[in-house]
């Protein structure tokens, strides 16, 4: 297992005090890694510096910017890249995981300062872009000095190789899978009942689709109804849904994730119509854990996630009539229902951050053959060597 | 006057762009020399196991002698026939491993899972050298770099051909 013990740096770009995937990848990540005794060092935005855990540095306040369709909380600036190369040089660190270093952030600062072995992974999957041919030749030399390159999904692996023409190897996200596969079914949202967990006022989620889809439902199964777990104003949403069926639907706010094991083992179908966006489906990994029969759009990271099928059912994306198909056909079928969900389970025990974290670790070691530990690049300036002849030293 | 700067600030810059693809270039270098380090290791590892396997019960003698010297080959062979061989190796094991697996017991059990596992390591090393291969290929085909001779006497890294399936 893993045996040698590591000095570890991981680079988070956007801001540790605001909920995202990459954020709660990099949390997991470091606590896995240090519960296995690594000595682990986070540097990360954040807006609130008293409330972080002890293993992560604040590299300072985040400033919204808009990226790819979304605000994002990054980063950059002289004062972050003074903050970023004092972190480099006082961590002493055998190796870097740098997440997302392909956008202007932190993790591309760090990039640019430090030399030694180096970990990048690319989270994003993006459609073809324009904008980034434009800045593709200076992003390059900075992505080709990380030893080794993580995609999520095949799908960032092909926007990688798509945008900045460079490989990668494919390590999904973690997942603790224990935590989700003890839930027990709960009698109040049992039945024929479809939930949805996500932060539903945000478009590319998709709840639209499935409201679409709900007329067509309930004209099947007049039982049905709908459970939406995840923050936000559910006021808003109400007034979009036709009245008659407004009562089918119930808001739960933001669930812990205990209640989120229960939810999972309770619910006949959990139903993900993301639109887009999604770059490897972190909740439907959790959704098979928690032993849920799993009905996704069949955009390219769910497809992947869901063997084309296998694992979960697909629906065309946005096409509601063929959500409410495919939804109908599964709650008339019990028999499918628990032979999908028996193969989703085993397909989440690949997202385990025990086999996960094994994938990293192993990648880490390969990136650190022959490395003498992370320092930065100014050390090894040609003049440097002349003005002092210190190099013998490190 | 003014020319003379403008001469000068741009024979600067030119030296600084000239200095900064050397280093890019050297740290390229770098890169493919421990990718590689890398699949070597890996590579021996997995010819000593089959080694290993080939002199235990799980191989009768033809398939033996066909490892055996399938693993040596793959030790011997240099850089250039070096992808060949391997795929021999990975071929012969292929072989033995599908018929082998029944009737293999607990030991060698555990040596056929000990491969596969080593397997899945080489599938990474080799990405991430054949990506490493190729953008210093890239940066070596530059115009600038082949006028200036910016990669001095180092050798053009080798891609290192490797069937996938066959592993």
């Amino acid at each position: 297992m893993l045996t040698t013990k590591l000095r570890i740096g991981i680079v988070c770009p956007y801001g540790w005090d605001t909920p995202g995937g990459v954020q709660n990848h990099v949390r997991d990540l470091a606590e896995f890694l240090i519960a296995s005794g690594h000595t682990v060092s986070v540097l990360a935005p954040a807006i609130d510096e008293e409330k972080l855990p002890d293993y992560v540095v604040s590299a300072g306040k985040p400033i919204s910017i808009p990226y790819n369709g979304a605000v994002a909380r990054v980063l950059f600036g002289p004062i972050a890249y003074a903050r970023v190369r004092q972190w480099i040089g006082a961590g002493n660190f055998d190796l870097l995981h740098l997440h997302e270093p392909a956008i202007p952030s932190i993790s591309l600062l760090a990039c640019w300062a430090a030399e030694g072995p180096m970990v990048g992974t690319f989270h994003a999957a993006a459609k073809r872009q324009k904008v980034i041919f434009a800045i593709g030749p200076i992003l390059e030399p900075a992505i080709e000095k990380l030893s080794v390159r993580i995609a999520v999904s095949e799908a960032a692996r092909l926007t990688l190789t798509d945008h900045l023409e460079t490989d990668a190897v494919v390590v999904p996200n973690g997942i603790y899978a224990k935590r989700y596969s003890d839930g027990s079914a709960q009698e109040k949202w049992s039945g024929n009942t479809i939930g949805f967990i996500g932060r539903f006022e945000e478009p590319r989620k998709g709840l639209q689709v499935l409201v679409d889809a709900l007329p067509i439902i309930a004209r099947f199964a007049p039982d049905v109804k709908v459970f939406v777990a995840g923050p936000g104003d559910p006021k808003d949403f109400e007034k979009e849904i036709d009245p008659q069926l407004r009562d089918r639907f119930e808001f739960l706010g933001k669930i812990s994730e205990q209640e989120k094991a229960d939810f999972m083992s309770s619910v006949s179908l959990y139903v993900a119509p993301n639109t887009g966006g999604e770059s490897f489906g972190i909740i439907l990994a959790e959704a098979l854990a928690g032993g849920a029969c799993v009905v996704a759009s069949d955009i390219p990271a769910f497809d992947s996630l869901l063997g084309s099928g296998k694992y979960g059912a697909l629906f065309e994306s946005e096409n509601s009539t063929d959500l409410a198909k495919v939804v109908i056909d599964l709650l008339r079928d019990e028999e499918k229902r628990k032979k999908l969900a028996i193969e989703g389970k085993k397909r989440a025990q690949l997202f385990d951050w025990e086999v996960v974290a094994q994938q990293i670790f192993s990648i880490y070691e390969m990136a650190m053959v022959g490395g003498k530990g992370v320092t930065l690049g100014s050390d090894h300036r040609s003049w440097n060597r002349f003005l002092s002849r210190d190099e013998e030293k490190r | 006057m003014k020319a003379l700067l403008l001469f000068g600030f741009l024979l600067l810059l030119g030296l600084w762009y000239l200095s900064f693809l050397a280093t890019r270039l050297d740290r390229l270098h770098h890169r493919v020399e421990t990718s590689w380090a890398n699949l070597d290791v890996l590579l021996q590892k997995r010819a000593a196991i089959a080694l290993e396997i080939a002199h235990s019960d799980l191989a009768d003698p033809a398939s033996s002698l066909l490892l055996t010297g399938a693993a040596y080959q793959a030790r011997d062979a240099d850089i250039k026939n070096r992808s060949m061989a391997e795929s021999g190796l990975s071929g012969a094991l292929g072989l033995l491993i599908s018929d082998g697996l029944a009737h293999a017991t607990q030991l060698e059990q555990s040596l056929l899972q000990e491969l596969s596992a080593l397997t899945a390591k080489i599938r990474v090393a080799i990405s991430i050298h054949t990506d490493a291969v190729s953008s210093t290929v890239m940066v070596r085909r530059k115009f600038v770099v082949r006028t200036f001779r910016l990669a001095g006497t180092a050798p053009l890294p080798v891609t290192y051909e490797f069937e996938s399936d066959v592993l």
